[in-house]
Parts: structure tokens; C-alpha cells; sequence
């Protein structure tokens, strides 16, 4: 094959992956607009706007709000995966502060965490530590981290999120002390649309998604993510990020 | 009263809207179109708009940019309302003056009143 073939075919396979994506974004779209109506309504029913419920007709409708809240779970999820996936050539490079990253994100989710009784602790590192990387896609990253580690805690307990500098790398380190992952279905965590059982048991929404789409983010990063856990003790997912120089050094070299 | 302009063009959607935000003390104003909406303002300015981006004509960008145009309607708080939530859609809206982006599937319109009423007061 030529060089002019190869290109022409590179180009084709962009404008495949690029129609892919739209026709994605165009259904989730679709499909958003049918879930807020019902969301909507069926909240409003249970909240008794349009007329008396039995406990039986409430019961029902909280058990069908749930069904549509998974599916908008999915949905969310589908469009941040589609969004990872077509644009690996799109990931936007800057210099990023991972303090400020994370704290934001902590900042986003203190109320969420307040809902469900959970503490979130940051620990702050006394040197500032950055990483070369699409700002929005990190955050997916530790939205995710966040998100399950509230979602999977018992009220009362606390999230602790370390930062750290580790030789070459940034260490992000987030410890729950929740439910943890059996023994045997660890291997299958960072698979696509994989849950573990007693996950499921616990929080009914979820797609499965969000690890794997995590670890998808990691390693275009050129990143690692590991976890240690014990079933009925807690959890701690390890992020590592190639460091970057801070400040003086904005980020050339890409991920 | 605080005046809400509600744009959408989805009519179930608009119903439950104007059902849910009467009910949680506002005075709603109902449009689906630009053509609405210049009209409405013309004779009342509302106190919020939430703001649908998919629209039939001029869509919601269109719309956010008359309204920051308009001496009248320039400092009225603009929330956009989507199903959209592509990072590009959500830049250009902020950068267009909008005061919020909410993702419609993710609330449920109580918290969306509650959203509004922290925002204009």
C-alpha cells in the first residue's frame, strides 16, 4: 500500500469513527429527552402533585423512577465513553495542577457526600504536582474514583484521597472503607459493563462503565491504576501519572 | 411574583415545566420559538429564563445571544436546559453569558426550582 493509500484510508477510518460518535450523541440526546419525561413525572407523582397515592401505587413508582434513573446512568455513561473513545485524537494537552483538580472535584461532591453521611478527607501534598493531560478527562477520572467510593460506603464512614509524589509520577490514592470487591470477580472490574455482585446488591444504578472508562483515560495518560481491597473492609484505587515539570515547563512533550 | 420565560419546544416536556414551577410559586411565560420570545419580552422582562438549546428556527444559542443583546433582557439570569452536553455546547453557552448549563435528565424539577430560586433569590 502507498502512502497516499494509507493516509486516505486513515482519513476514511477518522470520518467512520467521527459519524459514529455523532450518530451516539444524537441518540443519547433522544433518549434524554424521553428519560426527563418520565423523571420528571414520576417524581412528581410520588411527590403527590397530581392527587393522593396508596403506599402500593408509591412503592411502584419509586421502583419504576429507579429503573429510569439507571438507564440515564447508562446513558451518562455511554456519552463519557464515546467521548473518551473518539477523541483520543482530540485530547486536549495542558499543564495541569492535580491539587487543584481534585479539589475541585472534592468540592463538587462535599454535598453528595454530606447526603449519603460520608467524610471526604483530601490530603494535600506541601509541593505542587502536575501532570501533562486533558484537564476534562482527569476529572472524568476522579469523578469516577469519588463517585464510587461514596456509592459503595456506608454512612458514617470516611473517604480518604491522597496525593503524592511517587519517583517519576504522581500517586492519586482513594480509600474508602465501604463493601470492597469478592475475591473472585476482581479481575473483572476494569471490564466493560462488569459489576460486582455485591455492588449491585447495594446501589442498583450503574452501568459498569465507569471503571473501564477510567482505566481507558489512565492509559492514554501513559498512567497506571491498581486497587487493594477486602471484602467488607474498604477499597483503594492507585492512580499514577507521569509527573510534569511545574509551571516554568508548560506541557510540549504531549501524554 | 418572580417571572420565569420558559423556552421549549417539547411540549410534554413544557407542561410538566409549567406545572411544576406554578405550583412552586412562579409566574411562568411559555415559549417554544425566538418569535415567542421576542414577543413575550417586549412586554415583560422575567426575572430568569431556562433555556432550551434544540429548538425549531433559531435555536438556543441564537436565542441566548438576542437575549444579551437586548438592553432590556441583558442582565436577566440565563439558564441553559439540555439534553446537549457536549463539551463544546457547554463552553459556547458560558461563553455567550449563560449563567448555568443543566443537564435535563439529571435533576428533577423540584431541585431545578430549588436551583432557580438560590439564583434569583
Amino acid at each position: 500500500m502507498s502512502e497516499q493509500e494509507l493516509l486516505a484510508e486513515v482519513e476514511q477510518l477518522k470520518t467512520a469513527n467521527q459519524n459514529k460518535a455523532d450518530l451516539i450523541s444524537i441518540s443519547a440526546h433522544e433518549l434524554r429527552t424521553s428519560l426527563s419525561a418520565v423523571k420528571w413525572l414520576l417524581k412528581m407523582l410520588v411527590d403527590e402533585d397530581f392527587g393522593k397515592l396508596s403506599d402500593e401505587q408509591r412503592s411502584l413508582l419509586e421502583r419504576a423512577s429507579l429503573s429510569n434513573d439507571r438507564m440515564i446512568a447508562l446513558v451518562n455513561d455511554v456519552l463519557t465513553l464515546n467521548h473518551t473513545d473518539d477523541s483520543t485524537i482530540n485530547y486536549k494537552i495542558e499543564l495541569i495542577d492535580m491539587v487543584q483538580l481534585v479539589d475541585e472535584v472534592v468540592f463538587d461532591f462535599t454535598s453528595e457526600g454530606f447526603k449519603k453521611g460520608v467524610e471526604i478527607v483530601f490530603i494535600k501534598p506541601s509541593e505542587r504536582l502536575s501532570v501533562s493531560g486533558d484537564k476534562l478527562r482527569l476529572r472524568v477520572v476522579m469523578q469516577n474514583l469519588l463517585e464510587n467510593a461514596i456509592k459503595y460506603s456506608e454512612r458514617g464512614s470516611r473517604i480518604s484521597i491522597f496525593l503524592t509524589p511517587a519517583g517519576e509520577n504522581v500517586q492519586l490514592t482513594v480509600k474508602d472503607s465501604g463493601i470492597g470487591i469478592p475475591p473472585d470477580e476482581q479481575q473483572n472490574i476494569f471490564n466493560k459493563f462488569f459489576r460486582a455482585s455485591n455492588a449491585v446488591k447495594k446501589e442498583s444504578v450503574g452501568s459498569g462503565l465507569g471503571l473501564y472508562t477510567t482505566k481507558r483515560i489512565i492509559e492514554v495518560h501513559k498512567g497506571t491504576i491498581t486497587f487493594e481491597t477486602e471484602q467488607g473492609k474498604g477499597t483503594s484505587f492507585m492512580v499514577t501519572l507521569p509527573r510534569a515539570a511545574s509551571a516554568s515547563a508548560p506541557a510540549q512533550e504531549g501524554v | 411574583m418572580k417571572k420565569i420565560l420558559i423556552v421549549e419546544d417539547d411540549t410534554f416536556l413544557k407542561n410538566l415545566e409549567s406545572s411544576k414551577f406554578t405550583r412552586e410559586g412562579f409566574e411562568v411565560m411559555p415559549a417554544t420559538t425566538s418569535e415567542d420570545v421576542a414577543r413575550l419580552i417586549a412586554q415583560t422582562v422575567p426575572d430568569v429564563v431556562l433555556l432550551d438549546l434544540v429548538l425549531p428556527g433559531v435555536d438556543g444559542f441564537g436565542i441566548l445571544e438576542m437575549l444579551k443583546k437586548n438592553e432590556s433582557t441583558k442582565h436577566v439570569p440565563i439558564i441553559v436546559f439540555s439534553n446537549l452536553s457536549d463539551e463544546k455546547d457547554v463552553i459556547r453557552a458560558k461563553d455567550a453569558g449563560a449563567t448555568e448549563f443543566i443537564v435535563k435528565a439529571n435533576y428533577t424539577l423540584d431541585e431545578i426550582a430549588q436551583k432557580i430560586k438560590t439564583i434569583v433569590g
